[in-house]
């Protein structure tokens, strides 16, 4: 699948959502099936993002979350305050006042390459698929170590339902599945969101920032970040200007725990081994001195 | 579910001849005739403590009914987790490192001298386990799917919280191997005495290496908490500085719970132990100070190692010297004069001021320092019925130990045909 | 490249690690019995 297919992708979302059919059902991605091998994941230009929520109104509908209101004025008002995604909510809209102006950004989960939510999970309830979405399962036992584990805070918890779940952003993984773009991608009117394997959305972003150097910083968030992730942002301005955290690394976070993990096997022979051996070289000399009277009277 | 002071020596008298079970309605006979409170009832700890029980047990009903959120708990999205695992599971089971620690003590390197003590902590340390850690079955969302790491679908080995979960399974069932001769005793079982008494060793190294592992991995829970935990907090050797502080942590509370319950229950010891008690005091108390003393130097080290040092220069800073010296420190050096003047009260006050101190450690990594850039308006504070429930489960625990000791021979000598050879 | 992009489980082993520890655990029953057993 190459990357004039997936302009032509967008392009047939564009005139969906301008017919005033957000969603309409049964749009492939490619003819070729998607290649397990590869990450999929969505590049967001926030230099085209025009902050109108269409994309928290599309992933409302196919997630069966309370749907928003999407009006301009209600816009102007919301956007007003930083919001952060919550368990109604798997993509925001926020907007900053930066040098360059009002910048829109969506959030959403990043879909780590390596993801810490994942290392987190003793029952495996979250996983990263082999074509990149990170999912949540109902044998989820709702001990909430994603939730400390995500370097962007992502999962959220329901606390006010006797049967709560973990909610979060899956790259809508059952249309991926029947081969449909996610349902905020097919939504945007201006083609800030991009679907495609990592590697064509890496090179897009290169491509966008080496023919517009003066448009763009020379940086992809995600490329690098927390050991790469399947969510790549390209901005105008520094990212921190526009609520991105500089300070995370990249290293992936599963590696934060491998020195505890790596070291529990061999905790597991040493400790029983030394101490038989201190419960052996303490013992009382009493069987000693038996031993010496037996060969005594030999 | 007896008074606490009026176990009367006749009763004592009486328990010393075992009972003879010989099949399964003797034993329910004799577990009814044990399940009977003795002595007063409207005793003023019992006055106090049952409200506070029956309160807590209706707000657990609330919190199955309601979910985990308000109004019973004030977690939220910043912070998933509040006192229930950080006091409850966290603390607890670092309060509740003195029953590995004896038992290293007194099993492995033979120091006969703690032996007198040995059956309460074990009791306590699995009384803890049971009850504390227990208590996250109250705060996993998805509680009935507390089975799913053990006979579940999908094993997350790749998991530190996979390796907390099997091992406080684990050492629940050790602790419990350790402390059954106690039970057997208690029946007046003397074949099953033997073979328990025989598994005591094998249960006690195999309890010290999960004690090990499961106090330091919780710990190592917060590890991919890098970014959220303040830096002078955070360092790649948070299990390490679990482990070590547990040591200090558990024989704490064995001064503490003993010095009570040797007022409580003092009438069923005997003179010798009570001579010796002092003893074994400032025994514990010279541990914990060497060890403190040695945490206090890793510490130092990591401050150093974390390129840390320059945030000491501010709030954060001061809570942190707030920590370390106020209740790391001082009562490193308490618990050196104490021990050497022989003086069990300083020791004692000791021993309060370094469990707080481990309190306010565990309750850091968990709430205080974790997200520490949040204003301070919109941190997480324990709702009052948190608080209520967690007292009501240290209550409980408090009630099962005591109707313990005043029926199993935990604290008193065993009876005569079960004196332990070494 | 595209190897970059594939998920590497870097805790993929240690399902068998923890068999061979339960192994260890029982095997070493019987080896310290063996080893503490007294020369005739």
């Amino acid at each position: 699948m190459d990357r004039r297919n997936f302009l032509k992708i967008l392009g047939s979302g564009v005139a969906g959502a301008a017919t005033g059919n957000l969603l309409t059902p049964g749009r492939t991605l490619a003819k070729e099936t998607p290649s397990a091998k590869e990450f999929y994941g969505i590049l967001v230009d926030t230099t085209r993002c025009i902050g109108c929520r269409r994309c928290e109104l599309g992933c409302a509908e196919v997630n069966g979350l309370p749907v928003p209101d999407i009006s301009e004025s209600k816009n102007e008002n919301l956007l007003k305050t930083i919001r952060k995604t919550s368990d109604t909510q798997y993509t925001i809209i926020n907007r900053y006042e930066t040098e360059k102006g009002k910048i829109f950004v969506p959030k959403r989960c990043m879909h780590c390459n390596q993801p810490g939510c994942v290392a987190a999970c003793l029952v495996k309830a979250m996983r990263k698929r082999p074509s990149g979405q990170v999912t949540w399962d109902l044998n989820c036992i709702g001990c909430r170590l994603c939730m400390i584990s995500c370097p962007f805070d992502i999962p959220k918890f329901e606390y006010n339902k006797a049967i709560p779940r973990i909610q979060k952003c899956n790259l809508c993984y059952d249309r991926y599945n029947n081969g449909v773009l996610p349902a905020c991608v097919e939504v945007c009117p201006t083609q800030a969101l991009m679907f495609g394997s990592r590697k064509q959305i890496l090179e897009e972003g290169k491509r966008r920032i080496a023919a517009n150097p003066d448009k763009y910083i020379e940086h992809i968030y995600g490329e690098y970040e927390v050991g790469g992730t399947s969510h790549l942002y390209l901005s105008s301005v520094p990212f921190e200007q526009i609520g991105f955290r500089k300070d995370l690394g990249t290293v992936a976070y599963p590696k934060y725990s491998t020195g505890f993990l790596y070291a529990v096997p061999f905790i597991f022979v040493l400790w029983p081994i030394v101490m038989l051996g201190i419960n052996r070289a303490t013992k009382k000399s009493k069987e000693d001195e038996e031993h010496h009277e037996e060969k005594e009277k030999h | 579910m007896a008074g606490e002071k009026l176990e009367t020596v006749e009763i004592v008298k009486e328990k010393g001849e075992s009972p003879n079970i010989k099949n399964l309605g003797d034993f329910w006979n004799f577990l009814k005739k044990e399940l009977v409170p003795r002595g007063h009832i409207a005793t003023p700890f019992n006055i106090i403590s049952l409200p506070i029980m029956l309160l807590g047990y209706v707000f657990i009903v609330l919190r199955l009914a309601y979910g985990l959120g308000k109004p019973v708990t004030n977690l939220n999205q910043e912070y998933p987790w509040g006192l229930w695992i950080g006091f409850d599971v966290v603390t607890g089971v670092a309060f509740a490192g003195g029953a590995y620690v004896l038992c290293f003590i007194v099993y492995v390197l033979r120091a006969e001298k703690y032996h007198p003590i040995i059956r309460a902590t074990v009791l306590n340390g699995f009384l803890a386990y049971l009850f504390y850690a227990g208590a996250i079955v109250l705060d996993i969302g998805r509680w009935w799917n507390i089975y799913n790491p053990m006979i579940g679908n999908n094993f997350g080995v790749n998991a530190v919280m996979f390796l907390v979960a099997w091992h406080f399974f684990l050492y629940m069932l050790a602790a419990l191997v350790e402390f059954s001769p106690t039970i057997a005793e208690w029946l007046g079982m003397k074949r099953l005495r033997k073979i328990l008494g025989a598994m005591t060793l094998g249960a006690v190294i195999f309890g010290i290496t999960l004690s090990t592992l499961h106090q330091s991995g919780l710990g190592a829970l917060m590890m991919m908490a890098k970014s959220k935990i303040h830096p002078l907090w955070y360092t790649d050797f948070i299990p390490i500085l679990y482990f070590v502080s547990s040591i200090f942590a558990g024989l704490s509370l064995v001064i503490f719970e003993g010095s009570i319950s040797h007022k409580v229950f003092g009438h069923q010891l005997d003179e010798a132990h009570h001579k010796h008690y002092d003893d074994i005091l400032v025994g514990l108390a010279r541990i914990c100070a060497v060890t403190m003393f040695g945490y206090l130097f890793l510490k130092a080290i990591l401050l150093v190692h974390e390129h840390a040092v320059p945030y000491l220069n501010s709030a954060m800073g001061f809570w942190y010297l707030f920590e370390v010296i106020g209740f790391i420190l001082i009562p490193c050096l308490m618990f050196i004069s104490g021990a050497q003047q022989k003086n069990t009260a300083t020791i004692k006050f000791a021993a309060i001021l370094t469990m707080v101190g481990i309190i306010l450690n565990r309750l850091n990594y968990t709430f205080i320092v974790y997200n520490w850039y949040v204003p301070l308006s919109e941190k997480y504070w324990p709702a009052p019925m948190e608080l209520i429930i967690t007292a009501s489960i240290i209550l409980t625990e408090v009630w099962v130990f005591r109707w313990m000791v005043n029926r199993m021979p935990v604290l008193r000598k065993p009876p005569a045909w079960a004196i332990e050879k070494h | 490249m595209e190897e970059l992009f594939t998920y590497y489980d870097m805790f993929a082993t240690k399902g068998v690690e923890y068999l061979i520890i339960l192994a260890f655990l029982i095997v070493i029953l019987a080896f310290w019995k063996f080893v503490n057993m007294k020369p005739h």
